[in-house]
This record gives C-alpha cells, structure tokens and sequence, in this order.
C-alpha cells in the first residue's frame, strides 16, 4: 500500500483524441518505475462532471478537455506546459534533464518557456492529425490542415465534411454507437 | 467553457429520464445532443448557459451527453455535436447541426421553430 507521500500525481488526458491516447500511453508506460510502482496515475477524463471533481472540488470537465491537467497529492493542479513539466520531472526516463525548467534568470524560465510553447503547438496541430473532436483549428494551422489533406487525398483518405465549421462529425459507420463507451 | 463558479441551468436527461422530461414535457423543449470531449460542445458552451438563462420561463433546455447515451443519439440519428433538436410537446418541429457558437444566434436558433 503507498502511503500518503507516495500517492502518485493523476495525469487526465483526452481519450477522445488520437494524439493524447498515444501520449498518455507512452506516459502510462514509461511511468511504470522498475518497483513497478507507477510514478504517475494516467486517467482517461470521462465523460461524469461530478465523478471528475471528486479528484478535485476546482477541476471543470470543460477546462479538462481543453487543456492537459495534472492533479498534485497536495491538492494542486498544474496545467498546460506546467502540467507537461510536472510529468517529465515523474518519469524515470526524464527527470535527469527536467531540472532545467525551474532554472530562473532574472525572473524568467527559459526552458519552461520552450515547453509551454510547444506544448501551445502541440495542442493546435492535435486537428492536422485527424482529432475530430479537438475543434475548428488555429488560424495558423488550417492552411497546414488544408496542405495535409490534400496531400492525403490521392490515398483515398477522406475527410467526413460535418454541415458547419462548428460540427464534430461522428464516424459514418455505426455514428453514435462508434463512440468509445466509459 | 461554464466554469464551477457558475450555475449549470442546463440538466442533462438521459435515456432513463428523457420520456418524462422531454416527450412527455410540456411546452417547448431544447435538447443538446453534445459529448465533454467534444471542443464545439465547449465553445458553444458558455452561449447555450446564457441563452438558457434568458429563455428560462418559457423554454427549457436539457443535453444528452451521446458518449454515455448512444441509444438516444441512434433514435435521433445524430451525426455529430453539438446538435441541437427542439421538441414541443414530444414532436420535433425543429433541428440544427453545428450552430455558430453566438449567443444572438443560437436564440433565434432555439426561439424560431416556436414563432
């Protein structure tokens, strides 16, 4: 049994999302200490508002779903890059470089910087990599989306075109059914 | 997004409580057919909260989360979210698919099958 000090943090990812299934996983195995203690707890969001807030009393499926969060032992949350940071420093197979973004130079950290950023582009490009249900991308993504999928065409991948930008089609076989059920 | 600091005016039915709540309902009746991971529903969020709060004495508006409730979005043939499907007295006079996430249209959205 682990005690209170060893209560592992719980990283909530998007199972919604091909992007963040693949990440949580490799986190889901790299996590896994030689122990065989998980030094980080990955759990898909849901879809339960209530369930979701008995982690935590401030935590807002919406908000879950819109950025990557990761609930600390203490009652924390960190969110985004912090958040990122916060799993890297857990891992056995990070942690000898995530020293470097608590380095501070004259208020600024520069390497936690960096990863905020490319976390920032990570979660805008998630739509070029066919998550349907991430939403209408950036302004600067869709002219990459657009050059993705017209490259992809010729392969016979279609895009399944919803009746408004503001639409996340289901599947065509089997529609509602073909959602993942929790 | 809706935030916990504010009040959640829209309930979600399911399978079990949608004949009582909405077939069998009185007066015009709004039903969000959405899912939490679903970054429309998110966005559309926020209008659809104050829009229930405006129309409140005379419409009530409920979701069906479809990752939880698939047999509902079947019998609606729901092709994705949010979609929003509005009955008046358990008949559906009115739909649409991926509404533009403003507040003035989603009323008239939600107002003109009742006109």
């Amino acid at each position: 049994m682990q005690s209170r000090e060893e209560v592992a943090p719980i990283l909530l990812f998007n199972d919604e999302c091909g992007v963040c299934r693949f990440i949580a996983s490799w986190v889901k195995t790299s996590a896994l200490a030689r122990s065989g203690v998980a030094s980080i707890d990955v759990r898909p969001i849901g879809q339960n508002p209530e369930e979701l807030r008995t982690l935590n009393q401030g935590l807002n499926i919406w908000d879950a779903y819109a950025t990557i969060h990761l609930l600390m032992p203490d009652g924390s949350m960190k969110l985004g890059g912090e958040a990122v940071a916060g799993v890297l420093r857990r891992l056995p197979s990070t942690r000898w470089f995530s020293w470097a973004f608590g380095i501070n130079v004259f208020g600024v950290r520069p390497f936690q910087a960096v990863l905020n950023l490319a976390y920032t582009i990570l979660a805008d490009v998630r739509p070029v990599f066919g998550c349907e249900s991430c939403g209408e991308p950036s302004p600067w993504v869709r002219p990459i989306r657009w050059i993705v999928r017209w490259v992809a065409s010729p392969f016979h991948w279609r895009h399944q075109q919803g009746p408004s930008r503001h639409f996340t089609s289901l599947p065509v076989k089997g529609r509602a059914s073909e959602i993942p059920h929790r | 997004m809706s935030g916990n600091k504010t009040i959640d005016r829209i309930q979600t039915v399911t399978a079990r409580t949608f004949d009582r709540s909405v077939l069998k309902g009185e007066g015009p009746i709004v039903v969000e057919f959405m899912s939490y991971g679903c970054a429309h529903c998110g966005v559309i969020e926020p209008d659809l909260q104050q829009a229930a709060k405006i129309v409140e004495s005379a419409e009530k508006i409920f979701r069906v989360n479809i990752a939880t409730d698939r047999e509902l979005a079947d019998i609606y043939e729901i092709h994705g979210t949010p979609t929003l499907i509005m009955f008046l007295n358990g008949k559906v006079v009115g739909r649409d698919e991926g509404p533009s996430p403003v507040l003035s249209n989603i009323l008239a959205l939600i107002r003109e099958p009742y006109e």
